[in-house]
Protein backbone atom coordinates (compact mmCIF):
# COMPACT_ATOMS: atom_id res chain seq x y z
CA UNK A 1 0.00 0.00 0.00
CA UNK A 2 1.23 3.48 -1.03
CA UNK A 3 0.66 6.31 0.60
CA UNK A 4 0.10 10.22 -0.48
CA UNK A 5 0.31 12.56 1.94
CA UNK A 6 -0.93 15.93 1.13
CA UNK A 7 -2.92 18.93 2.87
CA UNK A 8 -6.85 17.89 3.55
CA UNK A 9 -9.00 20.51 0.72
CA UNK A 10 -11.91 22.63 1.78
CA UNK A 11 -14.96 21.66 -0.56
CA UNK A 12 -18.41 23.06 -0.27
CA UNK A 13 -20.91 20.50 -1.38
CA UNK A 14 -23.71 21.86 -3.85
CA UNK A 15 -27.33 20.70 -2.81
CA UNK A 16 -27.89 18.19 -5.75
CA UNK A 17 -24.70 16.15 -4.43
CA UNK A 18 -25.78 15.92 -0.86
CA UNK A 19 -26.37 13.16 0.60
CA UNK A 20 -26.03 10.60 -2.09
CA UNK A 21 -24.39 7.31 -1.69
CA UNK A 22 -21.74 5.63 -3.36
CA UNK A 23 -22.82 1.79 -5.01
CA UNK A 24 -21.16 -1.08 -3.78
CA UNK A 25 -20.30 -3.22 -6.84
CA UNK A 26 -18.82 -7.24 -6.50
CA UNK A 27 -17.98 -9.45 -9.73
CA UNK A 28 -17.59 -13.42 -8.23
CA UNK A 29 -16.49 -15.88 -10.68
CA UNK A 30 -16.90 -13.74 -13.65
CA UNK A 31 -15.39 -15.45 -17.22
CA UNK A 32 -16.57 -13.87 -20.29
CA UNK A 33 -15.76 -15.67 -23.52
CA UNK A 34 -16.24 -14.67 -27.35
CA UNK A 35 -17.05 -17.97 -29.43
CA UNK A 36 -13.73 -19.72 -28.54
CA UNK A 37 -11.81 -16.84 -26.74
CA UNK A 38 -11.90 -16.61 -23.32
CA UNK A 39 -11.31 -13.25 -22.61
CA UNK A 40 -11.91 -12.61 -18.94
CA UNK A 41 -11.60 -16.12 -16.69
CA UNK A 42 -12.85 -16.22 -13.01
CA UNK A 43 -12.59 -12.57 -12.25
CA UNK A 44 -13.51 -11.53 -8.74
CA UNK A 45 -13.43 -7.99 -7.99
CA UNK A 46 -15.37 -5.96 -4.94
CA UNK A 47 -15.38 -1.95 -5.50
CA UNK A 48 -16.51 -0.10 -2.34
CA UNK A 49 -18.98 2.97 -2.02
CA UNK A 50 -17.64 5.71 -3.12
CA UNK A 51 -14.56 4.42 -3.92
CA UNK A 52 -12.66 5.19 -7.21
CA UNK A 53 -11.15 2.27 -8.90
CA UNK A 54 -9.13 2.48 -12.12
CA UNK A 55 -8.11 -0.92 -14.35
CA UNK A 56 -5.32 -0.60 -16.70
CA UNK A 57 -3.66 -3.23 -18.72
CA UNK A 58 -2.01 -4.19 -21.99
CA UNK A 59 -4.68 -3.56 -25.15
CA UNK A 60 -6.65 -6.61 -25.66
CA UNK A 61 -6.45 -7.53 -22.02
CA UNK A 62 -10.32 -7.26 -21.55
CA UNK A 63 -10.80 -4.29 -19.53
CA UNK A 64 -13.18 -2.84 -21.83
CA UNK A 65 -14.68 -6.01 -21.75
CA UNK A 66 -15.15 -5.81 -17.89
CA UNK A 67 -16.35 -2.87 -17.99
CA UNK A 68 -19.08 -3.33 -20.26
CA UNK A 69 -20.06 -6.00 -18.01
CA UNK A 70 -20.09 -3.50 -14.84
CA UNK A 71 -22.08 -1.62 -16.97
CA UNK A 72 -24.63 -3.89 -17.64
CA UNK A 73 -24.02 -3.73 -21.41
CA UNK A 74 -22.72 -7.23 -21.84
CA UNK A 75 -24.02 -10.67 -20.01
CA UNK A 76 -20.95 -12.72 -18.42
CA UNK A 77 -20.85 -16.24 -19.65
CA UNK A 78 -20.72 -17.42 -16.14
CA UNK A 79 -20.82 -15.62 -12.47
CA UNK A 80 -22.97 -12.64 -11.51
CA UNK A 81 -21.82 -8.67 -11.57
CA UNK A 82 -24.09 -6.64 -8.77
CA UNK A 83 -24.62 -3.01 -8.01
CA UNK A 84 -26.16 -2.80 -4.54
CA UNK A 85 -26.94 -6.61 -4.62
CA UNK A 86 -28.93 -5.77 -8.01
CA UNK A 87 -27.61 -7.52 -11.08
CA UNK A 88 -25.99 -4.63 -13.09
CA UNK A 89 -28.25 -4.58 -16.11
CA UNK A 90 -31.77 -3.58 -13.60
CA UNK A 91 -29.05 -1.18 -12.07
CA UNK A 92 -31.03 1.74 -13.70
CA UNK A 93 -29.92 5.39 -13.34
CA UNK A 94 -28.07 4.08 -9.85
CA UNK A 95 -25.12 3.49 -12.82
CA UNK A 96 -24.19 5.72 -15.30
CA UNK A 97 -21.46 5.37 -18.03
CA UNK A 98 -19.29 8.18 -19.77
CA UNK A 99 -17.95 6.65 -22.98
CA UNK A 100 -14.86 7.20 -24.75
CA UNK A 101 -17.06 9.58 -26.99
CA UNK A 102 -19.38 12.20 -26.14
CA UNK A 103 -22.11 10.16 -27.92
CA UNK A 104 -24.13 13.37 -27.51
CA UNK A 105 -27.47 13.36 -30.00
CA UNK A 106 -26.47 16.41 -32.81
CA UNK A 107 -30.26 17.15 -32.92
CA UNK A 108 -31.01 18.07 -29.92
CA UNK A 109 -29.50 21.89 -27.40
CA UNK A 110 -27.16 20.78 -24.67
CA UNK A 111 -29.86 21.16 -22.28
CA UNK A 112 -32.14 18.51 -23.81
CA UNK A 113 -28.75 16.20 -24.13
CA UNK A 114 -28.32 16.51 -20.56
CA UNK A 115 -31.76 15.52 -20.01
CA UNK A 116 -31.50 11.90 -21.56
CA UNK A 117 -29.93 11.49 -18.10
CA UNK A 118 -33.41 11.89 -15.96
CA UNK A 119 -35.67 9.22 -16.68
CA UNK A 120 -38.49 11.10 -15.09
CA UNK A 121 -38.92 13.59 -17.63
CA UNK A 122 -37.10 16.92 -18.61
CA UNK A 123 -36.28 19.19 -15.14
CA UNK A 124 -34.60 22.21 -16.32
CA UNK A 125 -33.33 23.42 -12.41
CA UNK A 126 -31.66 19.52 -12.63
CA UNK A 127 -30.07 20.49 -15.85
CA UNK A 128 -29.32 23.78 -15.17
CA UNK A 129 -27.36 22.85 -11.82
CA UNK A 130 -25.41 19.71 -13.87
CA UNK A 131 -24.21 22.24 -16.46
CA UNK A 132 -23.36 24.92 -13.61
CA UNK A 133 -21.31 21.49 -12.01
CA UNK A 134 -19.22 21.10 -15.37
CA UNK A 135 -19.03 24.67 -15.74
CA UNK A 136 -20.94 25.32 -19.08
CA UNK A 137 -23.96 26.98 -17.23
CA UNK A 138 -24.07 29.42 -20.65
CA UNK A 139 -24.43 26.92 -22.96
CA UNK A 140 -27.74 25.24 -22.61
CA UNK A 141 -29.21 26.34 -25.73
CA UNK A 142 -26.42 25.15 -28.16
CA UNK A 143 -26.02 22.83 -30.39
CA UNK A 144 -23.48 20.08 -30.09
CA UNK A 145 -21.84 20.99 -32.90
CA UNK A 146 -21.04 24.12 -32.04
CA UNK A 147 -18.70 22.99 -28.77
CA UNK A 148 -15.09 21.93 -28.62
CA UNK A 149 -14.45 18.33 -27.50
CA UNK A 150 -13.52 19.15 -24.56
CA UNK A 151 -17.07 20.81 -23.92
CA UNK A 152 -19.00 18.02 -25.49
CA UNK A 153 -17.14 15.45 -23.34
CA UNK A 154 -18.07 18.29 -20.03
CA UNK A 155 -21.89 17.92 -21.39
CA UNK A 156 -21.54 13.95 -21.17
CA UNK A 157 -20.60 14.23 -17.77
CA UNK A 158 -23.22 16.34 -17.21
CA UNK A 159 -25.46 13.89 -18.49
CA UNK A 160 -24.39 11.40 -16.25
CA UNK A 161 -24.34 12.88 -13.35
CA UNK A 162 -27.54 14.71 -13.73
CA UNK A 163 -29.30 11.72 -12.03
CA UNK A 164 -27.34 11.28 -9.14
CA UNK A 165 -25.91 7.97 -9.93
CA UNK A 166 -24.94 6.19 -6.90
CA UNK A 167 -21.55 4.28 -9.86
CA UNK A 168 -20.69 6.30 -12.96
CA UNK A 169 -18.13 3.86 -15.04
CA UNK A 170 -15.55 5.64 -17.44
CA UNK A 171 -14.74 3.72 -20.23
CA UNK A 172 -11.63 6.35 -21.25
CA UNK A 173 -13.05 9.09 -21.74
CA UNK A 174 -10.26 11.57 -22.05
CA UNK A 175 -8.59 9.49 -24.51
CA UNK A 176 -9.43 11.76 -27.79
CA UNK A 177 -8.61 15.15 -26.01
CA UNK A 178 -5.59 16.84 -26.06
CA UNK A 179 -3.31 16.87 -23.05
CA UNK A 180 -4.60 20.15 -21.66
CA UNK A 181 -7.90 19.81 -21.95
CA UNK A 182 -7.22 16.53 -20.52
CA UNK A 183 -5.83 17.48 -17.09
CA UNK A 184 -9.08 19.91 -16.49
CA UNK A 185 -10.88 17.50 -17.62
CA UNK A 186 -9.41 14.92 -14.69
CA UNK A 187 -9.59 17.72 -12.32
CA UNK A 188 -13.25 18.49 -12.48
CA UNK A 189 -13.73 14.32 -12.30
CA UNK A 190 -11.76 14.30 -9.36
CA UNK A 191 -13.64 16.96 -7.87
CA UNK A 192 -16.86 15.78 -9.21
CA UNK A 193 -15.59 12.73 -7.16
CA UNK A 194 -14.92 13.96 -3.76
CA UNK A 195 -18.05 16.06 -3.89
CA UNK A 196 -20.66 13.97 -5.08
CA UNK A 197 -19.61 10.20 -2.99
CA UNK A 198 -20.05 8.07 -5.89
CA UNK A 199 -18.45 5.21 -7.16
CA UNK A 200 -16.21 5.57 -10.20
CA UNK A 201 -14.78 2.83 -12.33
CA UNK A 202 -12.63 4.16 -15.02
CA UNK A 203 -10.75 2.12 -17.69
CA UNK A 204 -7.76 3.64 -18.92
CA UNK A 205 -4.39 3.07 -21.43
CA UNK A 206 -2.68 5.91 -19.27
CA UNK A 207 -1.33 4.98 -16.23
CA UNK A 208 -0.63 8.74 -14.76
CA UNK A 209 -4.13 8.83 -15.17
CA UNK A 210 -5.39 6.46 -13.14
CA UNK A 211 -3.13 7.32 -10.74
CA UNK A 212 -3.83 10.84 -10.25
CA UNK A 213 -7.77 9.81 -10.33
CA UNK A 214 -7.79 6.76 -8.71
CA UNK A 215 -7.70 5.21 -4.31
CA UNK A 216 -6.90 1.77 -6.41
CA UNK A 217 -5.67 0.70 -9.42
CA UNK A 218 -5.64 -2.59 -10.91
CA UNK A 219 -3.89 -3.90 -14.22
CA UNK A 220 -5.77 -6.71 -15.61
CA UNK A 221 -3.74 -9.44 -17.94
CA UNK A 222 -4.79 -12.88 -18.75
CA UNK A 223 -8.39 -13.26 -17.97
CA UNK A 224 -7.97 -12.07 -14.21
CA UNK A 225 -6.24 -9.40 -11.97
CA UNK A 226 -2.46 -9.39 -12.04
CA UNK A 227 -1.94 -6.80 -8.93
CA UNK A 228 -3.75 -4.10 -7.09
CA UNK A 229 -2.34 -0.82 -5.71
CA UNK A 230 -4.19 0.67 -3.47
CA UNK A 231 -3.52 4.93 -3.60
CA UNK A 232 -4.12 6.53 0.15
CA UNK A 233 -5.06 10.14 -0.49
CA UNK A 234 -5.78 12.76 2.44
CA UNK A 235 -5.94 15.43 -0.26
CA UNK A 236 -5.19 17.16 -3.69
CA UNK A 237 -2.44 15.37 -5.30
CA UNK A 238 0.50 17.18 -6.62
CA UNK A 239 1.20 15.57 -10.09
CA UNK A 240 4.27 14.88 -10.75
CA UNK A 241 5.43 14.41 -7.11
CA UNK A 242 7.68 11.45 -6.59
CA UNK A 243 5.52 9.13 -4.37
CA UNK A 244 3.26 9.13 -7.89
CA UNK A 245 6.39 8.54 -9.91
CA UNK A 246 6.57 5.69 -7.80
CA UNK A 247 3.77 4.36 -8.15
CA UNK A 248 3.56 5.06 -11.93
CA UNK A 249 6.72 2.98 -12.47
CA UNK A 250 5.40 -0.08 -10.23
CA UNK A 251 2.25 -0.04 -12.36
CA UNK A 252 3.77 0.28 -15.51
CA UNK A 253 6.41 -3.07 -14.33
CA UNK A 254 3.40 -5.05 -13.58
CA UNK A 255 2.01 -3.96 -16.97
CA UNK A 256 4.94 -5.09 -18.82
CA UNK A 257 5.53 -8.25 -16.76
CA UNK A 258 2.80 -9.98 -17.99
CA UNK B 1 -35.37 6.65 -64.52
CA UNK B 2 -36.35 3.91 -61.77
CA UNK B 3 -33.17 3.04 -60.96
CA UNK B 4 -32.40 5.61 -58.07
CA UNK B 5 -29.47 5.28 -56.07
CA UNK B 6 -29.23 6.46 -52.55
CA UNK B 7 -26.91 9.37 -52.08
CA UNK B 8 -25.03 10.04 -49.05
CA UNK B 9 -27.25 13.77 -47.70
CA UNK B 10 -26.44 17.22 -49.13
CA UNK B 11 -25.39 18.21 -45.56
CA UNK B 12 -21.50 18.82 -46.00
CA UNK B 13 -21.58 21.59 -48.49
CA UNK B 14 -19.04 23.12 -46.53
CA UNK B 15 -17.24 26.38 -48.28
CA UNK B 16 -14.07 24.69 -48.08
CA UNK B 17 -11.56 25.91 -50.56
CA UNK B 18 -13.92 27.86 -52.83
CA UNK B 19 -13.49 31.69 -52.06
CA UNK B 20 -16.99 33.36 -51.27
CA UNK B 21 -18.97 35.42 -52.92
CA UNK B 22 -18.57 39.37 -52.31
CA UNK B 23 -21.84 41.11 -51.36
CA UNK B 24 -25.39 39.85 -51.97
CA UNK B 25 -26.16 37.49 -54.97
CA UNK B 26 -29.48 36.00 -53.84
CA UNK B 27 -30.36 37.40 -57.60
CA UNK B 28 -27.08 35.78 -58.91
CA UNK B 29 -28.58 32.31 -59.89
CA UNK B 30 -31.25 33.74 -61.63
CA UNK B 31 -28.95 35.87 -64.12
CA UNK B 32 -28.24 32.95 -66.96
CA UNK B 33 -32.31 32.11 -67.20
CA UNK B 34 -33.04 36.15 -67.40
CA UNK B 35 -30.02 36.30 -70.15
CA UNK B 36 -31.73 33.48 -72.13
CA UNK B 37 -34.76 34.96 -72.20
CA UNK B 38 -33.66 37.72 -73.56
CA UNK B 39 -32.00 36.74 -76.22
CA UNK B 40 -34.72 34.46 -77.00
CA UNK B 41 -37.09 37.64 -77.15
CA UNK B 42 -34.58 39.12 -79.97
CA UNK B 43 -34.46 36.41 -81.41
CA UNK B 44 -38.02 35.52 -82.00
CA UNK B 45 -38.26 39.71 -82.72
CA UNK B 46 -35.77 40.04 -85.16
CA UNK B 47 -37.36 37.10 -87.62
CA UNK B 48 -34.47 34.95 -86.44
CA UNK B 49 -36.78 32.24 -84.96
CA UNK B 50 -40.30 31.99 -86.34
CA UNK B 51 -43.51 32.41 -84.18
CA UNK B 52 -44.19 28.96 -86.03
CA UNK B 53 -41.20 27.15 -84.54
CA UNK B 54 -40.27 28.99 -81.20
CA UNK B 55 -43.29 31.58 -79.51
CA UNK B 56 -41.65 34.75 -77.70
CA UNK B 57 -41.63 34.86 -74.64
CA UNK B 58 -43.44 38.22 -74.50
CA UNK B 59 -46.38 35.88 -76.42
CA UNK B 60 -46.22 33.29 -74.13
CA UNK B 61 -46.46 35.94 -71.00
CA UNK B 62 -49.70 37.04 -72.99
CA UNK B 63 -50.92 34.01 -73.52
CA UNK B 64 -50.49 32.87 -69.55
CA UNK B 65 -51.73 36.10 -68.94
CA UNK B 66 -54.97 35.56 -70.71
CA UNK B 67 -55.67 31.86 -69.74
CA UNK B 68 -54.96 33.21 -66.24
CA UNK B 69 -58.02 35.66 -66.51
CA UNK B 70 -60.19 32.92 -67.95
CA UNK B 71 -59.33 30.59 -65.27
CA UNK B 72 -58.41 27.82 -67.20
CA UNK B 73 -55.04 27.77 -66.01
CA UNK B 74 -55.75 27.24 -62.85
CA UNK B 75 -58.01 24.58 -63.37
CA UNK B 76 -55.36 22.61 -65.04
CA UNK B 77 -52.59 23.53 -62.65
CA UNK B 78 -54.92 23.00 -59.29
CA UNK B 79 -56.06 19.15 -61.45
CA UNK B 80 -52.47 18.50 -62.22
CA UNK B 81 -50.72 19.68 -58.43
CA UNK B 82 -53.63 17.58 -57.12
CA UNK B 83 -52.95 14.66 -58.29
CA UNK B 84 -48.97 14.94 -57.91
CA UNK B 85 -49.50 15.56 -54.35
CA UNK B 86 -52.06 12.61 -53.44
CA UNK B 87 -49.30 10.28 -55.71
CA UNK B 88 -46.55 12.03 -53.19
CA UNK B 89 -48.60 11.29 -50.16
CA UNK B 90 -49.87 8.08 -50.98
CA UNK B 91 -46.39 6.93 -52.58
CA UNK B 92 -44.32 8.49 -50.24
CA UNK B 93 -46.59 7.68 -46.87
CA UNK B 94 -46.40 3.99 -47.99
CA UNK B 95 -42.70 3.90 -48.93
CA UNK B 96 -41.44 5.84 -45.45
CA UNK B 97 -43.80 3.33 -43.61
CA UNK B 98 -42.13 0.08 -45.14
CA UNK B 99 -38.62 2.31 -45.03
CA UNK B 100 -39.24 2.28 -41.08
CA UNK B 101 -40.58 -1.21 -41.01
CA UNK B 102 -37.79 -3.12 -42.84
CA UNK B 103 -35.29 -0.82 -41.08
CA UNK B 104 -36.50 -1.49 -37.81
CA UNK B 105 -37.49 -5.05 -37.81
CA UNK B 106 -35.27 -7.89 -39.78
CA UNK B 107 -38.30 -10.03 -40.50
CA UNK B 108 -39.96 -7.48 -41.92
CA UNK B 109 -36.98 -6.60 -44.31
CA UNK B 110 -36.26 -10.39 -44.95
CA UNK B 111 -39.66 -10.64 -45.66
CA UNK B 112 -40.10 -7.80 -47.97
CA UNK B 113 -36.80 -6.32 -49.42
CA UNK B 114 -35.96 -8.57 -52.05
CA UNK B 115 -39.55 -8.57 -53.54
CA UNK B 116 -39.01 -4.55 -53.66
CA UNK B 117 -35.50 -4.65 -55.06
CA UNK B 118 -37.20 -7.18 -58.04
CA UNK B 119 -40.49 -4.48 -58.78
CA UNK B 120 -37.63 -1.55 -58.45
CA UNK B 121 -35.83 -2.76 -61.49
CA UNK B 122 -38.75 -2.34 -63.41
CA UNK B 123 -39.07 1.03 -64.87
CA UNK B 124 -42.28 1.63 -63.72
CA UNK B 125 -43.61 4.01 -66.61
CA UNK B 126 -43.37 0.30 -68.79
CA UNK B 127 -46.28 -0.17 -66.75
CA UNK B 128 -48.76 2.07 -68.58
CA UNK B 129 -50.39 0.07 -71.00
CA UNK B 130 -51.16 -2.38 -68.05
CA UNK B 131 -52.30 0.25 -66.03
CA UNK B 132 -54.42 1.04 -68.84
CA UNK B 133 -55.76 -2.06 -68.64
CA UNK B 134 -56.74 -1.44 -64.85
CA UNK B 135 -57.40 1.63 -64.33
CA UNK B 136 -58.67 3.07 -67.75
CA UNK B 137 -57.84 6.40 -68.10
CA UNK B 138 -59.15 7.79 -64.92
CA UNK B 139 -57.92 9.39 -61.84
CA UNK B 140 -56.94 5.90 -60.28
CA UNK B 141 -54.01 5.44 -63.22
CA UNK B 142 -52.04 8.32 -62.97
CA UNK B 143 -52.29 8.09 -59.00
CA UNK B 144 -51.14 4.43 -59.06
CA UNK B 145 -47.99 5.55 -61.23
CA UNK B 146 -47.05 8.81 -59.70
CA UNK B 147 -47.30 6.25 -55.91
CA UNK B 148 -45.10 3.66 -57.56
CA UNK B 149 -42.10 6.28 -58.72
CA UNK B 150 -42.78 7.92 -55.52
CA UNK B 151 -42.45 4.64 -53.52
CA UNK B 152 -39.00 3.84 -54.56
CA UNK B 153 -36.38 6.65 -53.87
CA UNK B 154 -38.83 7.15 -50.30
CA UNK B 155 -38.25 3.81 -49.17
CA UNK B 156 -34.71 3.26 -50.57
CA UNK B 157 -33.51 6.52 -48.51
CA UNK B 158 -35.38 5.79 -45.97
CA UNK B 159 -33.97 2.43 -45.27
CA UNK B 160 -30.32 3.66 -46.06
CA UNK B 161 -30.86 6.27 -43.48
CA UNK B 162 -32.89 4.13 -40.46
CA UNK B 163 -29.65 1.65 -40.96
CA UNK B 164 -27.23 3.99 -40.86
CA UNK B 165 -28.06 5.84 -37.76
CA UNK B 166 -25.05 5.86 -35.30
CA UNK B 167 -24.74 2.86 -33.34
CA UNK B 168 -22.80 4.22 -30.97
CA UNK B 169 -26.10 6.96 -29.93
CA UNK B 170 -28.37 3.62 -29.60
CA UNK B 171 -26.43 2.07 -27.21
CA UNK B 172 -26.20 5.69 -25.13
CA UNK B 173 -29.66 5.49 -25.67
CA UNK B 174 -30.37 1.93 -24.06
CA UNK B 175 -27.64 2.41 -21.30
CA UNK B 176 -29.63 5.63 -20.32
CA UNK B 177 -32.55 3.43 -20.22
CA UNK B 178 -34.70 4.81 -23.20
CA UNK B 179 -37.76 2.64 -24.33
CA UNK B 180 -37.66 1.05 -27.94
CA UNK B 181 -40.25 3.64 -28.41
CA UNK B 182 -38.25 6.58 -27.51
CA UNK B 183 -34.90 5.33 -29.19
CA UNK B 184 -36.78 5.42 -32.43
CA UNK B 185 -38.35 8.98 -31.78
CA UNK B 186 -35.14 10.69 -30.48
CA UNK B 187 -32.26 8.99 -31.49
CA UNK B 188 -33.42 6.89 -34.82
CA UNK B 189 -36.00 8.79 -36.88
CA UNK B 190 -33.82 12.02 -36.65
CA UNK B 191 -30.65 10.08 -37.43
CA UNK B 192 -32.43 8.89 -40.53
CA UNK B 193 -33.90 12.80 -41.28
CA UNK B 194 -31.31 13.51 -43.52
CA UNK B 195 -31.51 10.06 -46.10
CA UNK B 196 -35.33 10.77 -45.81
CA UNK B 197 -35.22 14.81 -47.27
CA UNK B 198 -32.87 12.93 -49.73
CA UNK B 199 -35.27 10.55 -50.56
CA UNK B 200 -38.03 13.14 -51.02
CA UNK B 201 -36.07 15.49 -53.47
CA UNK B 202 -35.79 12.73 -55.40
CA UNK B 203 -39.43 11.58 -55.40
CA UNK B 204 -40.79 14.95 -56.05
CA UNK B 205 -38.81 14.96 -59.63
CA UNK B 206 -40.06 11.37 -60.09
CA UNK B 207 -43.32 12.95 -59.21
CA UNK B 208 -43.38 15.66 -61.94
CA UNK B 209 -42.08 13.46 -64.52
CA UNK B 210 -44.55 10.72 -63.66
CA UNK B 211 -47.39 13.05 -64.07
CA UNK B 212 -46.20 14.62 -67.16
CA UNK B 213 -46.62 11.70 -69.02
CA UNK B 214 -49.76 10.03 -67.49
CA UNK B 215 -51.39 12.71 -68.44
CA UNK B 216 -49.66 13.11 -71.79
CA UNK B 217 -50.79 9.93 -72.99
CA UNK B 218 -53.98 9.80 -71.08
CA UNK B 219 -56.24 12.37 -69.63
CA UNK B 220 -59.26 14.88 -69.92
CA UNK B 221 -57.78 17.46 -67.77
CA UNK B 222 -54.05 18.68 -66.26
CA UNK B 223 -51.15 20.45 -67.84
CA UNK B 224 -50.10 17.41 -69.70
CA UNK B 225 -53.36 17.39 -70.78
CA UNK B 226 -53.61 20.57 -71.68
CA UNK B 227 -50.38 20.90 -73.65
CA UNK B 228 -51.62 17.49 -75.72
CA UNK B 229 -54.91 19.38 -76.23
CA UNK B 230 -52.66 22.69 -77.98
CA UNK B 231 -50.08 20.53 -79.99
CA UNK B 232 -53.23 18.78 -81.65
CA UNK B 233 -54.62 22.17 -82.53
CA UNK B 234 -50.92 23.63 -83.43
CA UNK B 235 -51.01 26.54 -80.37
CA UNK B 236 -47.29 26.32 -80.17
CA UNK B 237 -47.39 29.29 -76.70
CA UNK B 238 -49.14 26.95 -74.65
CA UNK B 239 -47.44 23.59 -75.13
CA UNK B 240 -44.21 25.91 -74.20
CA UNK B 241 -46.10 27.57 -71.46
CA UNK B 242 -47.11 24.24 -70.23
CA UNK B 243 -43.55 22.95 -70.26
CA UNK B 244 -42.34 26.21 -68.99
CA UNK B 245 -44.91 25.51 -65.81
CA UNK B 246 -43.82 21.85 -65.58
CA UNK B 247 -40.34 23.50 -64.47
CA UNK B 248 -41.69 26.55 -62.33
CA UNK B 249 -43.33 23.60 -60.53
CA UNK B 250 -40.26 21.56 -60.11
CA UNK B 251 -38.43 24.51 -58.91
CA UNK B 252 -41.03 25.09 -56.71
CA UNK B 253 -41.29 21.82 -54.92
CA UNK B 254 -37.22 21.63 -54.85
CA UNK B 255 -37.26 25.00 -53.32
CA UNK B 256 -39.74 23.82 -50.45
CA UNK B 257 -38.03 20.79 -49.37
CA UNK B 258 -34.79 22.80 -48.96
CA UNK B 259 -36.63 24.95 -46.74
CA UNK B 260 -37.61 22.12 -44.83
CA UNK B 261 -34.54 20.47 -44.68
CA UNK B 262 -33.04 23.22 -43.53
CA UNK B 263 -35.20 24.01 -40.62
CA UNK B 264 -35.60 20.40 -39.85
CA UNK B 265 -31.87 19.91 -40.07
CA UNK B 266 -30.86 23.09 -38.27
CA UNK B 267 -28.10 21.35 -35.69
CA UNK B 268 -26.07 20.26 -38.54
CA UNK B 269 -22.85 22.10 -38.90
CA UNK B 270 -23.13 22.55 -42.43
CA UNK B 271 -26.19 24.45 -42.18
CA UNK B 272 -24.40 26.88 -38.45
CA UNK B 273 -24.87 30.87 -40.01
CA UNK B 274 -26.65 30.20 -43.44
Amino acid sequence: MQAVNLLPRDIEVPPMLRGNQGASVRLSGVSRSFDANRVLAGLDLHVRPGEFLSIVGKSGCGKSTLLRLIAGLDKPTTGTVTVDGKPATQAGDRLRIMFQEPRLLPWASVADNVAIGLRNGPDPDAVAEALELVQLPDKASFWPAQLSGGQRQRVALARALVSHPGLLVLDEPLGALDALTRLTMQNLIRDMHAKAGFTAILVTHDVAEAVALSDRVIVLGQGGILSQTEILRVGPVTRGSAELAAIEGEILDAIFAA
Amino acid sequence: MSVIETLSPARSRSPGWRPSLPGRHALLPYAVPAAILMLWEIAGATGLVADTVMPRPSTIFATAVRMTLSGELFTHLGVSAARALAGLVIGGGIGFALGVANGVSRISETLTDTTLQMIRNIPHLALIPLVILWFGIGEGAKLFLVALGVFFPIYLNTLHGIRNVDSQLIEMGRAYGMTSRELFRRVVLPGALPSIFVGLRYGLGIMWLTLIVAETLSASSGLGYMAMQAREFMILDVVVLSILLYAALGKLADTLTRALDRRALKWSPAYAGR
